[in-house]
């Protein structure tokens, strides 16, 4: 599967499969480069996952045909 | 007595079927609350029992088809409200109830409704560990159902607004109040599954157990086991334990902690890949660093001065790699001191990457050149052999005589003689030629010197 079609939680799990595997003493210099460059790649990826929306609040309702229609809704939570 | 041929004279039957069509339209639907007394459950499981109060009482059948879905057992002296209607039992011209549903009325019924509840979807495995769906870190759209008007909306926005500022929430307006909430709990959940979200979170505010009756009920129960989607219950306060608590795949305090339980806190989690990255880069640093001493070693070998320069050039390669990837860390480590960390964060992979990449190829060309260095400089060294051997042949002082010159000697001394003035009139001198001597006398002293260009 490529990096960028992992879900956040597959990309952040794999992540740290690779770190494991950095940490270990006996991984080729060549090898660790792969893993390092896979790490860099995934840890974008998570970061880019975690800005990906923007907010939005919205009210799901019914329209008269009885479809499932949403509306914005503002929450106001200064007050 | 006056016979009146306009009466009309009913049979008992006839009047007791009229009754019974009247009561049954004038009394369709009614609740009608009461103490149970003469409790009798039927061998067709049909319950018979009587509704009093101080005053009077009212006859109650509930047949199985009803009672079966009730959420807890009635029993004698118990406190219910009933739904029905009324009816006649013709054969005996008593009017009765029929009751379609029943609930217990009072705290103390409640919570023994509650525990009754609970008892019985427990063995069902309604609520075992097994099933509990995990809640998404990153859900894309969350559902809420619950009022849209109360405090427990503005809780939940308020928290996922510092916690994760780019949430997308849908919500499902859902009167949360009171005994009869349930169906339309049901409901919005169906209707938040059909829509399509990630999570839902069915949530309301604290109140006394009548007003959280609804999240007790069997009802909700069973959509909440079988909605796909994982569901967090919020239901009152931390000490509020509702049926919906126990079936939901998580139990959250209060709404305020359902927010916090439903998606991942941004800062943090970022701070978190930051640490990560971190560590990565200290991991390859260590690695390169190692090598590097390693490639050290090797050349400290006394055995291995021979190819001192060859390794002496990979250890250089490895030394400049890592002395680049220390600078471009350092480089990244202060971008992330002055620039937002987002920008940082979307700049120090591709920084690193361009630095790693050459770091990669640098050491994947280094092997294949400093074989072919080694031998350029075997070829250059022989060229130089060849040359110190043509200039030598050509300098042979025997090539030399053999092109027609010759050597003069001191018969005596045995030396060279290169300059007049080492002789003098009268001198015995040899003169060497390619075949032979001549032996000879010095006759006559000419000084000239020859120009040389």
């Amino acid at each position: 599967m490529k990096i960028e079609e992992l879900s956040f939680e597959q990309a952040l799990e794999k992540l740290e499969e690779v770190v494991k595997e950095l940490e270990d003493e006996g991984i080729s210099l060549e090898d660790s480069m792969q893993r390092f460059e896979q790490g860099i790649k995934l840890s974008s990826h998570c970061l880019k996952k975690l800005n990906e929306a923007e907010q939005k609040i919205e009210q799901l309702t019914r329209s008269e045909e009885g479809r499932l229609v949403t509306k914005e809704l503002e929450v106001d939570t200064e007050s | 007595m006056d016979s009146n041929n306009n009466t009309r004279i009913y049979s008992v039957s006839e009047l007791n079927s009229l009754i019974r069509q009247d009561l049954e339209s004038s009394f369709s639907n009614i609740w009608l609350e009461g103490e149970v007394s003469n409790f009798f459950f039927h061998n067709s499981r049909h319950m018979y029992f009587d509704l009093k109060d101080e005053e009077s009482k009212v006859r109650v059948v509930m047949f199985y088809q009803n009672n079966r879905k009730l959420p807890f057992d009635i029993e004698e002296g118990l406190h219910i409200q009933v739904n029905g209607y009324v009816s006649v039992y013709e054969k005996r011209g008593e009017y009765q109830i029929i009751a379609l549903d029943a609930r217990p009325v009072g705290r103390g019924a409640l919570i023994m409704a509650f525990e009754q509840l609970k008892e019985k979807l427990s063995r069902k495995g309604f609520f075992d560990s097994s099933i509990k769906k995990k809640i998404p870190m990153l859900p894309g759209k969350i559902g809420v159902a619950t009022s849209i008007g109360g405090a427990v909306l503005k809780d939940i926005v308020s928290v996922l607004r510092k916690r994760f500022p780019n949430f997308h929430l849908i919500v499902r307006n859902v009167n949360v109040g009171g005994m009869t909430s349930a169906p339309d709990l049901c409901q919005a959940l169906e209707d938040l599954c059909s829509y399509g979200v990630d999570v839902i979170i069915i949530a309301r505010g604290g109140g006394s157990l009548e007003d959280l009756w609804g999240f007790n009920s069997e009802e909700l129960a069973c959509s909440i086991y079988k909605c796909g989607i994982p569901v967090i219950s919020a239901v009152g306060h931390e000490t509020d334990f509702t049926i919906s608590d126990f079936v939901a795949d998580l139990r959250a305090a209060t709404p305020s902690v359902a927010a916090e339980n439903v998606i991942l806190d941004k800062n943090q989690v970022t701070g978190d890949i930051k640490g990560i990255t971190g560590v990565m880069l200290e991991r390859i640093l260590h690695k390169v660093h190692t090598s590097r001493k390693h490639v050290k070693t090797l050349i400290d070998r006394r055995y291995f001065n021979r190819p001192l320069t060859v390794l002496g050039n990979r250890y250089q390669d490895v030394n400049m790699a890592y002395r680049d990837l220390v600078d471009s860390t350092s480089a990244i480590i202060s971008n992330n001191r002055h620039r937002e960390m987002r920008t940082a964060y979307r700049l120090v992979p591709d920084r690193i990457q361009t630095r790693i990449n050459t770091y990669r190829l640098i050491i994947k060309n280094s092997s294949t050149r400093w074989m072919t260095r080694a031998s350029d400089r075997m070829d250059s060294r022989k060229m130089k052999i060849d040359h110190i051997i043509e200039s030598l042949e050509k300098n042979n002082p025997v090539n030399i005589i053999k092109r027609g010159f010759a050597v003069i000697y001191d018969t005596e001394k045995k030396e060279n003689i290169t300059s007049i003035d080492s002789v003098s009139i009268g001198d015995r001198i040899g003169v060497q030629l390619k075949d032979g001597h001549i032996k000879a006398s010095v006759l006559e002293i000419i000084k000239k010197v020859i120009k040389v260009r």
